[in-house]
């Protein structure tokens, strides 16, 4: 972990936060003013790095997969922080494979993150939320949760089921004033899209009325929206995508 | 802290959760929390962080499921904290 958190801020929690749209949310979080928790679980020298240009910050490892890392995950915070009042499941894991020759660990190590975020969130609610009256949950998930796409039908999966979570927790939580929002990005330049042949680049993009991808900024700024000023959004999947999937 | 304190603690969480007067006034460790007392099941969670907070104790999921009546939040209350 890095320093201790000397303001009295909000706290954020974000997973998978050291890299990619999750990094983009730490960023816009802390210039929303909180304090942010970038959890990550191998990238930890690009989160480590990112907290120290963050300031009011800190770093936390765990393997969501493993439910004793949870629980470590969320004891740790409540000793630092005592209070959790944003949470962004960001991390996310994907196996590219056609389903016929896809195995069932491929599929597992796609499934237990799943359920790696539902038991994160349930215990964030336990420990924080609930106690506090208040909270906002961003799930980020997936245009392809909703079109589906070839090779990915565990991740596409994955990230469908995400997003009823986001309606689920909605509904179960709205009188307890926690708002529980997907944001669901299209194709956004990342080190995940930048590993894309040029040809697969250009198929892409073909299907994108804005003829570019997204930037991971361009998403995190609706999670920062959602996770303060989006009063009356609830069970809501935003996607951000440039026009290629309305919903 | 005597089973008696915890039963008394346990009653002043539970009543206004429970929709049932006549079964809170006759409240015993046999009482029912769900069935007698009517409670809301989706209130539940708060009966059981109320529990945390009121013992200084946490309790398990597990735990919360073996909770039926009084008596069983009560004995587990009192174990917890002795």
């Amino acid at each position: 972990m890095g320093e201790t958190p000397t303001s009295a801020a909000p706290v954020a929690l974000v997973t998978g936060g050291g890299t990619g749209i999750g990094a983009a949310c730490c960023r816009a979080l802390a210039a929303e003013g909180f304090c942010v928790a970038v959890h990550f679980r191998g990238s930890e020298a690009p989160a480590r790095a990112l907290v120290d240009s963050l300031g009011d910050a800190f770093a936390v490892r765990a393997d969501l997969a493993d439910p004793a890392d949870v629980d470590a995950l969320v004891a740790a915070l409540k000793d630092r922080c005592g209070r959790v009042d944003v949470l962004v499941n960001n991390a996310g894991y994907n196996r590219n494979a056609p389903t016929p020759t896809m195995t069932l660990g491929d599929y597992d190590a796609v499934a237990v993150l799943a359920r790696g975020t539902w038991y994160l969130t349930k215990l964030v609610l336990r420990r924080f939320m609930l106690r506090q009256g208040s909270g906002r949950i961003v799930n980020i998930t997936s245009v392809v949760g909703h079109t589906g796409n070839a090779g990915q039908a565990p991740y596409t999966m994955a990230k469908a089921g995400l997003d009823a979570l986001t309606k689920s927790l909605a509904q179960e939580l709205a009188g307890r004033s926690i708002l529980v929002n997907s944001v669901a990005p299209g194709f956004i330049d990342t080190d995940m899209t930048a590993e894309l042949s040029p040809a697969a680049r250009q198929a892409i993009l073909a299907r994108v009325p804005l003829g570019r991808m997204g930037t991971a900024e361009e998403v995190a700024e609706v999670v920062a929206f959602l996770a303060t000023r989006a009063s009356y959004m609830n069970g809501t999947v935003v996607h951000v995508n440039g026009g290629m999937y309305g919903g | 802290m005597s089973e008696t304190d915890v039963m008394q603690k346990v009653v002043t969480i539970l009543t206004p959760y429970a929709k049932n007067p006549e079964a809170l006034a006759q409240v015993a460790l046999s009482t029912h929390i769900l069935e007698d007392l009517k409670v809301n099941s989706a209130r539940l969670v708060d009966v059981v962080l109320a529990f945390e907070d009121e013992f200084g104790i946490e309790i398990a999921d597990d735990d919360v499921d073996a909770v039926n009546t009084v008596g069983d939040a009560v004995r587990l209350i009192s174990a917890k904290l002795s």
